[in-house]
């Protein structure tokens, strides 16, 4: 019989990633672009507002980062099943985009990487380091 | 003797037919005008209460809470009372009652609502609200205590308490109604008008059944004044209807202010309405209009229609509040039927001391069980399990599953009766009531034997 | 921050914090109202206790289990027959309720022997239930009975039972929700990993955070069956006590009601590895969506393509329908917490109407910030809004309909704004494809019925046409379409009144038999 685990509720803590948008310092057209993915995200997905700024930060990057790897044509591994639920997520989000992000498709991979890097970075200021959620640094669930 | 008065043999509840006594004090007061009681416990003592009444009157009503959270449960939470009553009065101005009314909780805890409306009196009314009238009174309602019917009482009792005041002797009577319907107001005022009385009506609650306006303003609430609550201190005589729901407000009167009163019975029924409406003339000396004796002929035609043809011997269970219970099991002996069952959901003391209920085992000539203390399961294990055969059930819809799941046909009767329209629209006393009974009755019976097929040709030739 | 005050409660300025407007440019770093903060006394808030977090939202739609609250029968009285999440278990958890009826001598003297005694009785009234759920109310709490120990004490006597305790007392907390965290835990704590699962198949999940809501549970489950998938165990809607202590033995946690059920998903991902998946059971898209993701996460997105194809055939046409006749209509969103994330954005974009408010009861800031994302620019959004700030917004907004629960719906009824029950749903379910068109159905019936548009005429002053006997909600809401939407063959909705039964009839040769992976592939 499995033992119900005892082990103290996660007390992770984050590092603070951004004190200003970080979208601030970017040219408008890249602006522009990263709004209308970020408009997606904030529409349709629940992945970004796990309760906890520590699990919002690995939900950010685990998804944030397969999908990168998925819109430049990367093999994406998923050695767990942590991995495999970022990755669902991520192949949504990577169809998603390029149904509706024409210029997606013109952009060259050492392009996109960057822009999904600062879409991360975006959604990381409006769901933790900016958030107004007073409730993302309770150390318990 | 044939009819045993029992209480339940089991100390814990399954399906309980009432719920707590502050459920009572709430239903209390919104039956008065201009005021808003504050609950003082956790918020759903008032969120479950206020949507029961809605479920049952479909209307929302207003009642606020303390809101008490975990700090005030460790270290008293008066604090939070007095912010209610500043936060209430501050955006409520047509406000000018407000009750008090305790739970378990804050009884358990033992915040001194009294001493803190002394407080409030002298401090916050008589600085920030001075030259308004507002009105504060403890209702003590703890939940352990009764059941939502004695909290019904105390509060009526306590509003009487507060607002009665000696003045000139005058020719009205206070009529405490009990825990009824706005349709049973609207009969009751009409019979006492037929007589020519004038009555301090506790609770003015015709307007519970309010209208829906173009301008989209209109709101429901309760009649009841201030002036009407004073002026039953000068009353000529108190009727208080149901010996449970208001007994104890003429109990007062008659200590305090030597007004007389009559407790009971309950006027479900020809014949409880008729001692009702004699009581009424002898005490006022106004005689009996020819119209309620019309009246009275014109429900008895309707009910000979159906009584003897059609109720005489079916056998019925009936729960909820004691004097309804009683009531309709008196009536139903009226009209022939067998209660065989009569489920009182407190365990208050005195039901075996009820004369109305000594007079039912001094009568009754077949097995009846009176359970007090009783919860559904007293109903439905007797039905499942014992061997009960019903033709019909009379109750509130928390029973509604025992009808379903047994295939017995149930009128529904007293408080709430949510899974029906229009239920509170009807009286059950009066002469009024007495014809709406037996015709529900009568008609839950023909739909049960057409949807059981069971000799449902018999209505070919009525 | 653009806070919105309003007239009524300029008095009672911390008010102020817990509405917004999101104009343009805003976002969730310059526009978030406060949430789950204590309330003020005397507010009129339409919130409950953490008790009725607990028992009354999820503990009870557990179906195969003794539901005993220790305390006066109040609690137990007040959270019975006030909800609509049903059972295939002859709705057992819905019929029955049981208080230990505490009474004053219990105060004084204590109440665990009455509570021992109140257990055995249960059980012995319905031998054929050996679980049990114990919930502690306010008095019991106060005065401080050990029901861990009485509930230990039984186990001991009767070895075929099993007792869960759930400590949350009304005072819990600032609302419901406070007791919806206290009986994750207390569920994680005490009864996960205490039996072992039987695994039948390869993909193997818990439906968590749903309810079964007029059936919405077994849609869901049918979906899921259909793709091959083993449902576990339902937390809690429908679901079955001892499937919900093998809950530690699912390869995916698909999570529908974040707000009351996402604490056990997080729990059991620390613990035990298990991965959350945040889904929307609401809305075509969001649906199919959720579908595919299960579908991926297992290897099988093709068998969710299979049932999305079938059911958008058969039910996009009528919601499209719908969409056509409730264009514009404006919207106000008062649900307790999920709802009004799972809806504002999904109900825009599928049904045409257009979300003006979204107001929670219960939510904490996390919902807000859902809510907020997933609405409109001008929306009006507030945390525990009172009686006197909603009719103000009512009045300012205008909207045609508003979803919320049965006694504010009351008070919007007689402001002349028609009503949906967003906890209980008026004709649901409303999950599933189908569901989904049963929404808009009721949606488009309240918008259009023509007893609204009669209880806007005053007769004693208002010129009306009195020259028609009748008018049809057609009438009304296709007086201004074209002539090709007018002549749509589509007259709605073409469901039952109740889809639940043909599921329930159901067998398991109804559903197809997929090959079980070879131990090769399983480890893949």
């Amino acid at each position: 019989m499995a033992k119900n685990s005892k082990k103290d509720v996660a007390r992770a803590n984050y590092v603070k990633l951004y004190d200003h948008d970080p979208l601030a310092d970017v040219d408008a057209e890249t602006r522009a672009k990263v709004s209308e993915l970020e408009n997606y995200i904030m529409k349709n997905c629940l992945w970004q507002f796990n309760s906890r700024g520590w699990d919002r930060r690995k939900q950010n990057a685990g998804v944030l980062g397969k999908t990168a790897q998925l819109l430049v044509g990367e093999e994406v591994e998923n050695p767990t099943p942590l991995d495999k639920c970022y990755w669902v997520d991520a192949v949504l989000l990577a169809r998603n985009f390029t149904e509706r992000c024409g210029w997606l498709a013109e952009m060259g991979k050492d392009e996109i990487r960057p822009l999904i890097d600062k879409l991360h970075a975006r959604i990381d200021w409006l769901t933790i380091d900016g958030s107004l959620n007073e409730e993302l640094t309770v150390q318990n669930y | 003797m044939n009819c045993q008065v029992k209480v339940k043999d089991r100390v814990g509840t399954i399906n309980p037919i009432f719920t707590c006594q502050p459920a009572g004090a709430q239903f209390a007061s919104i039956g008065v005008k201009d005021c808003i009681g504050i609950v003082h416990g956790g918020q759903g003592c008032v969120m479950f209460v206020r949507l029961l009444i809605s479920q049952h009157l479909k209307e929302s009503f207003e009642i606020a809470s303390s809101s008490v959270h975990e700090d005030g449960a460790v270290f008293g939470a008066l604090d939070r009372v007095e912010t209610a009553v500043d936060v209430l009065l501050m955006r409520y101005p047509h406000v000018k009652v407000v009750p008090i009314i305790t739970t378990c909780s804050t009884e358990v805890i033992g915040d001194d609502v009294d001493g803190l409306i002394t407080k409030l009196e002298e401090g916050l009314l008589a600085e920030k609200y001075a030259g308004r009238e507002v009105h504060l009174l403890a209702i003590h309602s703890p939940s352990f205590v009764g059941s939502m019917v004695s909290g019904y009482d105390v509060a009526v009792r306590d509003f009487v308490k507060k607002f009665a005041k000696k003045g000139e002797p005058s020719e009205k009577i206070n009529l405490l109604t009990g825990w009824v319907n706005p349709g049973d107001v609207k009969e009751l005022k009409h019979l006492v008008s037929e007589l020519g009385v004038e009555a301090n009506v506790l609770f003015e609650i015709e307007s519970f059944d309010s209208p829906l306006m173009p301008d989209g303003t209109a709101v429901s609430h309760g009649n009841t004044t201030i002036a009407d609550l004073e002026a039953t201190g000068s009353a000529m005589h108190t009727f208080a209807l149901n010996r449970y729901e208001g007994g104890k407000a003429a109990q007062y009167l008659e200590k305090k202010f030597k007004i007389p009163s009559t407790i009971g019975p309950t006027p479900i029924g020809i014949r409880n309405t008729d001692a009702l409406v004699k009581k009424l003339s002898q005490v006022t000396g106004k005689p009996i209009p020819a119209s309620l004796v019309k009246e009275r002929g014109i429900a008895l035609d309707a009910i000979s229609d159906v009584a003897h043809m059609f109720l005489a011997d079916k056998k019925v269970a009936i729960y909820g509040a004691a004097d309804l219970v009683i009531g309709l099991a008196e009536y139903c002996l009226d009209l022939e039927m067998r209660p065989q069952l009569l489920l009182l959901g407190d365990d208050n003391a005195g039901y075996v001391n009820d004369p109305r209920i000594k007079a039912l085992q001094d009568n009754v000539d077949y097995p009846m069980e009176i359970i007090t203390n009783a919860d559904f399961w007293e109903l439905e294990n007797r039905i499942k399990n014992e061997g009960l055969e019903l033709d019909l059930i009379l109750g509130h819809s928390k029973g509604r599953f025992i009808s379903i799941d047994y295939n017995i046909p149930m009128v529904r009767v007293g408080f709430p009766t949510y899974d029906r329209a229009g239920i509170y629209r009807n009286p059950v006393v009066g002469y009024g009531g007495a014809t709406w009974l037996a015709e529900q009755m009568a008609n839950a019976l023909f739909t049960d034997m057409e949807h059981k097929k069971n000799k449902e040709w018999l209505l070919n030739v009525w | 921050m653009p806070y919105h005050e309003f007239e009524v409660s300029k008095c009672i300025p911390e008010r102020k914090q817990h509405a917004v407007v999101k104009g343009p440019g805003e976002d969730l770093t310059s526009c978030l109202p406060k949430g789950y903060l204590n309330t003020i006394p005397g507010s009129i808030s339409e919130r409950g206790c953490a008790y009725c977090g607990a028992k009354h939202v999820i503990g009870t739609p557990m179906k195969d289990v003794i539901h005993l609250s220790h305390g006066p029968v109040g609690c137990t009285y007040d959270t019975w027959q006030t909800k609509r999440y049903i059972s295939d278990n002859n709705d057992y958890q819905l019929k029955y309720t049981f208080a230990s009826d505490v009474k004053e001598k219990h105060i004084v003297f204590g109440a665990e022997k009455l509570l021992k005694q109140n257990i055995l009785e249960a059980f012995k009234a319905f031998p054929e239930i050996k679980r049990m759920t114990i919930y502690q109310t306010c008095a019991t709490a106060l005065i401080g009975d050990d029901v861990d120990a009485i509930a230990a004490e039984v186990k001991e006597e009767l070895p075929d039972v099993d007792i869960f305790v759930c400590n949350s007392p009304g005072f819990a907390g600032p609302s419901q929700s406070g007791g919806h965290h206290k009986i994750n835990i207390a569920w994680i704590n005490q009864k996960v990993g205490t039996i072992e699962p039987k695994i039948t198949g390869d993909y193997v999940i818990n439906y968590v955070g749903e309810y079964n809501i007029q059936g919405d549970q077994e849609i869901m489950v049918d979906f899921f069956k259909r793709m091959g998938i083993q449902v576990l165990s339902t937390f809690t809607g429908n679901g079955s006590y001892d499937d919900l202590r093998t809950m530690h033995g699912a390869h995916l946690n698909v999570l529908e009601c974040a707000r009351s059920a996402e604490y056990i998903c997080d729990e059991l991902r620390v613990r035990y590895g298990i991965p959350r998946l945040d889904i929307d059971g609401f809305g075509h898209k969001a649906l199919g969506d959720s579908l595919r993701k299960i579908g991926l996460f297992f290897g099988i997105e093709d068998r969710a393509e299979a049932i999305i194809a079938e059911e958008t055939a058969k039910w996009g046409p009528e919601l499209a329908w719908y969409k056509e006749r409730l264009q514009g209509k404006k919207v106000c969103l008062w649900p307790g917490g999920s709802k009004l994330w799972h809806w504002a954005h999904a109900i825009q974009e599928e049904m045409g109407v257009k979300v003006v408010s979204v107001y929670t009861k219960f939510g904490h800031q996390g919902d807000m910030e859902k809510g907020v994302s997933r609405c409109g620019e001008g929306a009006l959004a507030i945390d525990d809004p009172n009686e006197l700030e909603n009719q103000e917004a009512l009045r300012n907004l205008k909207p045609d309909v508003i979803f919320t629960g049965k006694r504010p719906g009351e008070v919007a009824k007689k402001m002349r704004v028609p009503y949906l029950n967003a906890h209980a749903y008026h004709n649901g379910p409303y999950k599933g494809f189908e569901g989904w068109v049963r929404f808009a159905r009721d949606i488009y019936n309240a918008v259009y019925s023509p007893m609204h548009q009669l209880s806007a005429i005053d007769i004693s002053k208002d010129d009306y046409a009195t020259d028609k006997g009748f008018v049809t909600r057609r009438m009304l809401s296709d007086a201004n379409l074209s002539d090709e939407a007018k002549a749509s063959p589509i007259t709605g909705y073409s469901g039952k009144f109740d889809p639940i039964a043909a599921i329930r009839a159901k067998t398991d040769a109804d559903y197809p038999v997929y090959p079980r992976r070879s131990a090769a592939e399983a480890a893949e």
